[in-house]
């Protein structure tokens, strides 16, 4: 077909997007907020990603900075070749991990349980006092983890010692510390994140479990049956996204939590970054650091997603 | 009426003559265009000013109060300057700077204890050089600055090649450290002399725990023998400074001193080994490490009266009025309980050595966004004026401070707008830290008797024992050290967590702890500051 053969189907083709934008501008025009939001406070400040290839001065713009030696990637080197820096590389690794073993299947389970209570005004209850440490800041977290979990001044240590048991160091012990970490994670996370998942179980059709039922499948049958396969979109999509953070790394909690016993394990990138960045003012090692750990965690997010996609679930886009 | 009109003006003249005289100062309108000849600006100038802010339960505003105003109006008087203070919380003061700088909003005028942070904004061009206004040609206009500072602390970080000054230092009017206390009452209690020996030091820790349910009661199970902190390095250094050979030279601290804890010092591993020796008796508070910088618990646990003995800045437990630990322990303790300065730990000559720092204090720069450079030194001069420091450091006479029979000066804990934040108002003047009244002995009188609610005879001995048989350490001007930029924070975590790890471990891996902490900490740049520092030192002075 050549353009000038069809000259009424072009035409026929303005007026519908004519129409069409006539009839919905005022969506698109709801749209340009948040894009100026993103371009403004994401895409700009993204410039500053030159300073991991530039030596960095603060008075002066980053196009005008000198780039750093070995052809821009002196800071990649010194990073690599940091061993403060390798070691907060494996604690955000192994942390993260531990996280996503033991914290991803924590709110599944909670939603599935909370899905199961009979008695609609305990699971309301239930489910309200769960998400309240959501709310909680690190800070605070870490406040209640020393006076509850202090090897002498600990209330559950002092429990312990009174029942005739020794003290448990669970903030002062590296092994320790880091389940201590991870389990406090999941109190503080577990019932926020099982809202996402109560939402996606009210979607499965009640009809199911009528159907089982009447087959004679018990409670734990149609939980494996048709309560997980139902749920397991949402979990797919959970898990590449919480993949796509395996290398990026929260601040407040390992800085809260952390002391001087422990930084063997507490050390992560994020308070690599604050120690060596933020303090000691070495902006453009730490902005490579901090390039570096994006790169990798978009690395993860892709590869996360093309790996369900080949195993037949939608993905995330 | 023409007669009395010429009366009252030829006596608003003469007054006119007579303020000119007295603020000293007639300059010559041609050197200094933008002044009048009483170093006034023509046209008001705007600058802002840094303040700590120390979030004193029950102080006032650091940045709007008595004295503030007061500063405010005396600038706008003297040099037609609007003075506006903003506030940097005390704790974090460096990372907080370092914001502020990196954003381009650092005040006009800032003050650090850090110097490798000036430095390093300095090396980045956010510095201002300050030699321009330290030549000759200035010295009219700051000569308070020259009088009180002189050229020891004003070109104390003169670069010694290029001649740049990237800030000046204040001077520490008293020039004190640290001090070791233990509780007078229990001492007593126990029969014990004041320790003079580590061994006597010991057995006194030893003491105060077998005693416990004499001591405490039914709070035995509180009793915390020798309390530290995170901070190892500082709150032990009598201990371990005792281990400093007494051979130590001036280049040896100078080569191995850019740890201010003294980390680096030959014999500091011994004294870091007798405390973990300590902690593995039970003599030392089990959960120091979990607590960090600014906590009270520690401080709350010497109010409660369960600490024994420890070491800590040396008038700590007498500072803060009402919110000292002096008072705090008197009331839950009774009217007996006290700690007292003393003096256990001799080294290996048998003298009780103290190394103090050269008596220099805190930084004060300007960052390159300051535009106001000139009014800015105007009011650093200003606040380094005697009659002005002296105002607030003791305030109002009746409100803040009286006046004894001999002349010293007798504090009194003020209250609401009139309150002191810090201990004689250190935080506005700048350019000094501690009393000083003019007067050496006048103010080693009134120092004594600065601790409201505290006997002075407890004062006096921890200001003498924290000095006696001091030796400074050496300052050497070699310029800028490269291998130190920048990494000031990680060391210092370093060396909190190697020995805190240290303390803490088995009495048979305190080698094997120690030892890699050490190594990790040379390893990570320590080492090339130590090889810089040397070869500096040789290059300039030998």
């Amino acid at each position: 077909m050549t353009a000038i053969a069809d000259p009424l189907s072009k035409k026929k083709k303005i007026i519908r997007t004519r129409n069409y934008l006539k009839k919905y501008w005022t969506l698109y025009a709801m749209l340009l907020l948040p894009i100026v939001y993103f371009i403004i406070f994401k895409y700009i400040p993204m410039t500053y990603i030159q300073i991991a290839f530039k030596k960095y001065s603060i008075v002066k713009s980053p196009w005008e900075m000198p780039w750093a030696g070995n052809h821009g990637f002196e800071y990649f080197i010194k990073a690599f070749s940091n061993r403060d820096f390798l070691f907060a590389l494996r604690n955000t690794i192994m942390l993260n991990f531990l996280d996503l073993l033991v914290g991803f299947p924590a709110p599944i389970i909670l939603a599935i349980l909370l899905n199961e209570l009979p008695y609609k005004r305990f699971k309301r209850f239930t489910q309200t006092v769960a998400y309240m440490p959501h709310f909680l800041s690190w800070i605070i977290v870490s406040g209640l983890a020393v006076q509850l979990l202090a090897p002498t001044s600990g209330l559950i240590n002092i429990v312990l010692n009174r029942l005739g048991f020794g003290s448990i160091p669970f903030l002062n012990d590296s092994a320790h510390w880091v389940w201590t970490y991870v389990l406090l994670g999941v109190w503080k996370s577990v019932g926020w994140n099982t809202i996402i998942y109560l939402a996606a179980l009210t979607n499965i059709d009640p009809q199911l479990y009528e159907a089982a039922a009447i087959d004679g499948a018990g409670r734990l049958r149609s939980i494996w049956h048709i309560t997980l396969p139902g749920l397991r979109p949402t979990i797919i999509t959970l898990l590449i996204l919480n993949l796509g953070r395996i290398l990026g790394s929260e601040f407040d909690r390992p800085y809260a939590l952390s002391n001087n016993l422990v930084n063997n394990v507490s050390n992560v990138i994020a308070t690599f970054i604050y120690t060596n960045g933020i303090r000691g003012l070495q902006f453009s090692l730490t902005t490579a650091v901090g390039l570096f750990q994006s790169v990798v965690c978009v690395i993860f997010l892709f590869a996360a997603n093309a790996l369900a996609k080949k195993f037949g679930e939608r993905g995330v886009w | 009426m023409r007669k009395n009109r010429s009366v009252v003006l030829s006596t608003l003249l003469i007054a006119l003559l007579l303020t000119a005289c007295f603020s000293g100062t007639i300059l010559s309108a041609s050197k200094f265009p933008e002044l009048d000849a009483n170093g006034r600006f023509l046209k008001t100038r705007s600058i802002t000013v840094e303040i700590y802010d120390r979030g004193n339960p029950g102080g006032s505003k650091p940045e709007d109060n008595f004295f503030t105003n007061w500063i405010k109006e005396g600038m706008l008087r003297d040099h037609n300057v609007k003075v506006t203070f903003v506030p940097v919380p005390r704790w974090t003061e460096v990372d907080v700077l370092n914001n502020l700088l990196a954003a381009g909003d650092a005040p006009d005028v800032c003050v650090t204890y850090s110097y490798p942070t000036i430095l390093t904004y300095a090396n980045m061009g956010g510095v201002l050089d300050l030699s321009p206004y330290l030549t000759d040609e200035y010295k009219e206009l700051f000569p308070d600055l020259w009088d009180f500072l002189g050229e020891r602390f004003l070109l104390w970080n003169q670069d010694p090649v290029n001649g740049t000054v990237w800030a000046i230092e204040a001077r520490l009017a008293q020039n004190k450290r640290i001090n070791t206390f233990v509780r007078e009452d229990w001492l007593k209690k126990l029969n014990l002399p004041e320790p003079r020996s580590l061994e006597e030091f010991e057995n006194m820790l030893r003491a105060f725990k077998k005693n416990a349910n004499l001591l405490l009661g039914k709070d035995a199970d509180k009793m915390i023998p020798y309390t530290t902190s995170y901070d190892i390095g500082w709150r032990n250094e009598h201990l371990f400074t005792s281990f400093v050979p007494e051979s130590i030279t001036d280049k040896e601290m100078y080569i191995n001193g850019f740890d201010d804890r003294r980390l680096l010092w030959p014999g500091i591993k011994e004294g870091v080994r007798v405390l973990n020796k300590w902690y593995n008796e039970g003599l030392i508070w089990k959960d120091f490490p979990l607590y960090g910088p600014g906590d009270g618990t520690e401080d709350n646990n010497m109010k409660a009266g369960y600490v024994g003995a420890f070491m800590h800045n040396w008038d700590y437990p007498y500072r803060n009025g009402k919110d000292s630990i002096h008072y705090q322990l008197q009331q839950m303790a009774g009217p007996d309980a006290a700690f007292i300065a003393v003096e256990p730990f001799k080294n290996d000559a048998g003298i009780y050595r103290k190394y103090l720092a050269p008596g220099n204090d805190r930084k004060v720069f300007f960052p390159a966004t300051n535009d106001e450079p000139l009014a800015s030194m105007l009011y650093v001069n200003w606040i380094t004026k005697l009659e002005n420091r002296r105002f607030l450091q003791i305030g109002v006479e009746g409100t803040n401070h009286k006046v004894l029979a001999d002349g010293s000066i007798q504090n009194i804990a003020a209250t609401g707008d009139m309150i002191m934040n810090s201990l004689q108002n250190i935080d506005y003047t700048i350019t000094i830290n501690g009393l000083d009244l003019g007067d050496p002995v006048l103010t080693a009188k009134s120092v004594a008797l600065g601790y409201d609610l505290v006997d002075k005879s407890f004062i006096e001995k921890a200001y003498q024992l924290t000095d006696n048989n001091a030796r400074y350490t050496p300052y050497y001007n070699v310029g800028e050290i490269k291998a130190e930029e920048g990494m000031g924070p990680a060391l210092d975590e370093k060396r909190d967590n190697f020995l805190v790890q240290a303390v803490v471990a088995k009495p048979q891996d305190f080698d094997k702890v120690f030892d890699a902490g050490m190594q990790d900490y040379l390893r990570s740049g320590g080492q090339a500051i130590i090889d810089e520092r040397r070869a500096k030192y040789e290059a300039f002075y030998e």
